[in-house]
């Protein structure tokens, strides 16, 4: 995927409870433009939503304690604007996820890059005219 | 055998009819002068039995129309209806014409005569003047008489009675037989039928008349899973044997039967016959084999699940690092091309996992798949294959029907049957892909035949069962084993069903695989979790 012909990267909030996966889709997204910021569970993503916005969360979805799909109900309160992207090894998309996006890990990391950027295309994150400052929402516990 | 192991004397005291022995009978004396029917009372006394006075014929009929008299003890000549009359009356009335009748009378030679003519029935006379010794004795016999008849009365109605329970016992116990739907039969000691209920006749297909005689094991063809020598000792020790059977029916099918054996023997111990029941296990046994098949599957199935899940975390990561290695300034041009080979395997890794170890499902709800556009898409995919190998290919689509369900699982079946029958023509062949409308006979609703047809190297006929299993593979190292399992494991799923023949031909095998989708099957079931179902 080619780099995002924003002056301003997008931030991607990445998620994963496994060091080596998180480090390496970290770097695949790095390499397609986007700023990364790697989370090792979802408390800790949430703490970071705490501090900051960012354009896109992508999670696993199983991990230990929290799910990906309980940070993508907690996102959505917090900061509805954020799209949630769940990539998961298992196959089958699990019943009543609140996720925008279901993804499989197999599918590789060129799909990957392809389907972030419709998403966030769709969600009006990325102006392909090339806006200066995208309207980003803040997000922030009770700003909603 | 009485259902109550009551005597009939028994019975009959429980009833309050009267009896035979210790009862006292009613004797009737008539005559015009009541001093007679005194002295006759005195006379008649000592007897203990009722004694009951008439003064005349009328009144004698009053009483015998009251009462049961057995003796009616009655003069000749009185006013009015005399003896004789009161006799004519007497036996012309069914109830007493058994009833005793003594006369007395003055010995008239005319007397004699008539009295001789009452041949049927009890009758005597005694002459005057009466001695009374001669008149007691003469009563005694009749009452006694009269008690014994009453009694033997009794005792033919309770046998008639006995009789007519013992009927309905036995036409109760035979409409039991016929009931159960157990097939019951009796055999003698040569192995002859000779009793065959309504069950037997149901489950074996044979009627009663047709069988009864003949060898009953050599008809049914049954195989004994023990020696017959064992069950026949067995028989002789305990009487008993049970065990279960395979045995054959009219038709030709091969049943397994539950059958309980039983030796009758006669009093002095020698066997008679033997009785049999036995119950259809068949479909019992099916059920529970396909049961076991079923929770093998299922185990199986989350294990697939598991593993599939354990394994995509890692290779995910490697397919990113290989991505990432791709086009690394730091890598030389035969690095490069190492790097691209890993990656090109590993996406083949990827493929397998993903397509065999777990059903991929891309809608959530189920909807109108064309089967000729799948199976399309199926041999675009596979047209490089089909190509190479010099197969020549020929579709034969004859409906435009759509079914109920998930392209994606669809299209893997039609993927595993056309990739089979590609790989089985490594040297070329002919592939025929059809699809036809299909109407069940039984329901009227409507669904699809896909047949994919090669003439390639054909199914052993010791591979044949073992096709649609897990992990059964005839390529080696090549395939899963996975594919026909998966493939019927989601047909199952549409309530479909899908079969295979090889047929046999001078230049070789043609194999078909058909498979049946109805055109409509609940989202529920279609939803259903356990994807590998097992047979049902």
């Amino acid at each position: 995927m080619e780099a995002i012909p924003d002056e301003r990267k997008l931030v991607i909030l990445c998620v994963d409870d496994e060091q080596i996966a998180l480090l390496v889709r970290q770097r695949v997204l790095e390499k397609a433009g986007y700023e990364v910021i790697p989370a090792n569970s979802v408390d800790q993503a949430l703490e970071i939503l705490a501090a900051r916005s960012v354009d896109l969360i992508l999670t696993d979805l199983l991990m230990p304690g929290k799910t990906g799909d309980e940070l993508a109900n907690e996102a959505k309160v917090r900061c509805p604007e954020t799209p949630v992207v769940v990539i998961s090894g298992v196959n089958e998309k699990p019943e009543g996820l609140s996720a925008r996006l279901f993804l499989n890990k197999l599918e590789g990391p060129a799909y990957l890059c392809e389907k972030l950027r419709e998403v966030l295309l769709e969600s009006e994150k990325l102006h392909l005219s090339g806006r200066q400052n995208p309207t980003v929402s803040a997000c922030v516990p009770g700003t909603h | 055998m009485s259902t109550n192991g009551q005597n009939p004397i028994e019975k009959q005291k429980q009833r309050g009819e009267p009896m035979g022995t210790d009862q006292k009978v009613n004797i009737l004396l008539v005559d015009d002068q009541p001093a007679k029917l005194l002295s006759y009372e005195a006379i008649l006394g000592e007897l203990g039995e009722n004694l009951i006075k008439a003064a005349s014929g009328t009144e004698a009929l009053e009483h015998l129309l009251k009462n049961n008299i057995a003796v009616v003890l009655t003069d000749v000549s009185m006013p009015g209806i005399d003896g004789f009359q009161l006799a004519d009356m007497m036996r012309q009335h069914p109830r007493f014409q058994k009833t005793a009748i003594l006369f007395i009378s003055a010995i008239h030679l005319s007397d004699v005569d008539r009295i001789k003519g009452y041949e049927r029935g009890a009758v005597d006379y005694i002459s005057v003047p009466v001695v009374p010794e001669v008149l007691r004795a003469k009563v005694s016999v009749f009452a006694e008489l009269h008690r014994k008849r009453l009694e033997l009365e009794h005792l033919n109605r309770e046998l008639e009675q006995r009789v007519a329970d013992r009927t309905e016992e036995l036409r109760e116990r035979a409409d039991l037989l016929d009931l159960a739907s157990e097939a019951i039969m009796v055999r003698d000691m040569d192995g002859r039928l000779r009793f065959w209920n309504s069950g037997a006749e149901a489950l074996y297909g044979w009627k009663r008349e047709e069988i009864v005689g003949r060898n009953i094991h050599e008809v049914l063809a049954t195989k004994f899973p023990v020696p017959f020598g064992k069950i026949e000792l067995s028989l002789r020790e305990t009487g008993r044997w049970e065990g279960n059977l395979m045995q054959r029916t009219r038709d030709g099918q091969e049943i397994t039967v539950a059958c309980r054996k039983a030796l009758k023997t006669d009093k002095a111990g020698s066997p008679l016959a033997i009785l049999e029941i036995s119950r259809d296990m068949t479909a019992t046994l099916r059920a529970e084999q396909g049961l076991r098949n079923a929770e093998k599957l299922a185990a199986m199935g989350r294990v697939a699940g598991i593993i599939a899940h354990e394994i995509n975390n890692p290779l995910e990561a490697i397919l990113n690092i290989f991505h990432l290695l791709r086009g690394h300034i730091s890598l030389d041009a035969e690095a490069q091309e190492y790097s691209q080979m890993a990656e090109q395997e590993l996406l083949r890794v990827a493929h397998i996992v993903k397509h065999t170890l777990s059903f991929y499902r891309e809608a959530q709800q189920p909807v109108a798949v064309s089967v000729s556009e799948a199976l399309d898409n199926v041999i675009e995919l596979q047209f490089r294959n089909i190509q190479l190998q010099g197969v020549s290919l020929e579709k034969r689509y004859r409906t435009e029907a759509t079914v109920q369900g998930f392209p994606g699982e669809l299209r893997q079946v039609f993927m595993n049957l056309i990739g089979n029958a590609i790989q089985a023509m490594p040297k070329g062949g002919r592939l025929r892909v059809s699809a036809r409308e299909h109407v069940d006979s039984r329901t009227g609703n409507k669904g699809v035949t896909v047949s994919v047809c090669d003439t390639g190297y054909g199914v052993k006929p010791e591979h044949a069962k073992q096709l649609f299993e897990p992990f059964f593979t005839t390529k080696s190292t090549k395939g899963t084993g996975l594919g026909l399992w998966i493939s019927k494991g989601i047909i199952q799923k549409y309530d479909g069903s899908i079969q295979f023949r090889t047929f046999h031909h001078p230049n070789g095998p043609t194999t078909c695989f058909r498979v049946l989708i109805p055109g409509q099957v609940s989202a529920e079931r279609l939803n259903a979790h356990i994807a590998y179902s097992a047979s049902r």
